[in-house]
């Protein structure tokens, strides 16, 4: 064996440490100081990089041969998945995120293409190696855990926008108002009609008004789902009436020939909202002419 | 995602609803784009809903191409939509108003063919091709 195959990264990593770290850091602080060091504490940025740097030594220590596998449960991912989620969760662009363990990587290497070990080029092509292998593995998991992240946010994002869509107003006694707004799929279709059905029980409602103002395209499949919420409301004993269809709208749902007769329909809520208090005996009058 | 200006084809993935969205959301800019009026622009979008809503629904997926045919006397715009899934095996039968086998009003391709000014479709197993098309004629403003 020569000498430098006994060339020890681990060891060479221990006595480097400190010098790693500071010029690591400072590179990451030159390129996140513009946008996220008010999200990011230094110190605890130290911390967590230190915690890191230690724990790639440990890696070195226990595959001295062989490259490494990352296994789901080792400490090292734990780590970096805690950290990816963070910075996914507080904004990071996925390239700044990914450039934490990238700028690691460019340290080392101008750390060791500056030590005595680069006159012996079989020695430094293996820790090189070793090393690419790890932060490869790292950048790898950091990018999977960012979508990860991303994606449950966008998940969390939609189902809360369908939380906020389907309201049910009440908007006199026995008269309640559904305003319809984006898309209709079947999801919001029976979310729709399961809480205007509750609505119609608990409030012994007789009138419902469907308001499709904000409906952006009125096709067959919504006209379906829009057909058998009336359907079920009527079941209840509740009239429904429908307002907010657009004359292009009207056009377009006459030719598909969609046939909306079952129920009453006005052009507006306004005229909506005078039909479904005449339903209920009411009507709305100017306070000089009230009795 | 919309229609690049220069763009006389365009064609858009259908995979899942978001992508009906964007397909009838290009084929309804294209038509602004060409100054179709209002009604026009809805009956455009509509019918592009109604053909790529039952690629999800009947094939599971496909694409939509929207195809600018315009030239010097009039407006045009065709619209192609393409899947692998099992076909309509009685063309006639499917554009009867009424009949589904979905569960839906029935009302989807009949409707389509009376929104749109030409319409045809050719179907196998394994590949159907709705073609339709929105003739308007140039007026001194368009």
């Amino acid at each position: 064996m020569t000498e430098a195959v006994d060339f020890n990264v681990a060891r060479w990593l221990e006595a480097q440490q400190e010098a790693v770290l500071d010029a690591w850091m400072s590179d990451i602080v030159s390129r996140w100081k513009k946008n996220y060091l008010h999200v990011v504490d230094t110190e605890h940025l130290h911390l967590q990089s230190r915690q890191l740097l230690e724990e790639i030594r440990k890696l070195f220590v226990e595959n001295p041969n062989e490259f490494w596998e990352p296994t789901p449960d080792s400490k090292i991912v734990v780590l970096i998945r805690s950290l990816s989620t963070q910075r996914a969760k507080q904004g990071f662009k996925p390239a700044d995120s990914t450039f934490y363990v990238l700028s690691l990587k460019r340290v080392l290497w101008r750390r060791l293409l500056q030590d005595r070990i680069a006159e012996n080029k079989v020695a430094l092509a293996t820790c090189l190696a070793m090393i690419e292998n790890v932060i490869d593995r790292l950048t790898l998991l950091i990018y999977e855990v960012y979508v990860e992240t991303r994606e449950r946010l966008i998940a969390q994002q939609s189902l809360s926008l369908l939380e906020l869509s389907t309201p049910v107003v009440r908007l006199w006694d026995r008269v309640l108002m559904v305003p319809l707004i984006g898309v209709m799929d079947t999801q919001r279709a029976r979310q729709t009609t399961e809480r205007l059905l509750e609505a119609i029980a608990k409030y012994e409602a007789t009138v419902a008004i469907l308001d499709v103002t904000g409906v952006p395209v009125l096709d067959t499949s919504v006209a379906g789902h829009i057909m058998k919420t009336i359907a079920a409301a009527q079941m209840l004993g509740a009239r429904v009436v429908m307002t907010g269809i657009s004359p292009d709208g009207a056009q377009t749902l006459v030719k598909l020939g969609v046939d909306f007769s079952v129920v009453t329909t006005r052009a507006t809520l306004r005229a909506g909202v005078a039909e479904s208090l005449l339903l209920v005996g009411k009507r709305i009058v100017a306070v000089k002419d009230a009795p | 995602m919309t229609v690049p200006p220069e763009a006389a084809e365009f064609t858009i993935p259908i995979r899942d609803s978001t992508d009906v969205l964007r397909a009838r959301g290009s084929a309804r800019e294209l038509a602004a784009r060409l100054k179709l009026g209002s009604a026009d622009q809805t009956r455009l979008a509509t019918a592009v809903s109604e053909l790529t809503r039952n690629i999800l629904q009947y094939a599971g997926e496909g694409t939509c191409t929207i195809i600018n045919a315009s030239d010097d006397h009039q407006r045009c715009i065709r619209v192609i939509v393409e899947d692998h899934g099992p076909g309509i095996p009685d063309i006639p039968l499917a554009l009867r108003d009424g009949y589904s086998t979905g569960g839906g009003l029935g009302a989807g391709l009949p409707g389509v063919q009376r929104l749109m000014d030409e319409f045809q479709i050719t179907s196998q197993p394994g590949h159907t091709c709705l073609t339709m098309a929105m003739n308007r004629p140039r007026t001194p403003f368009t």
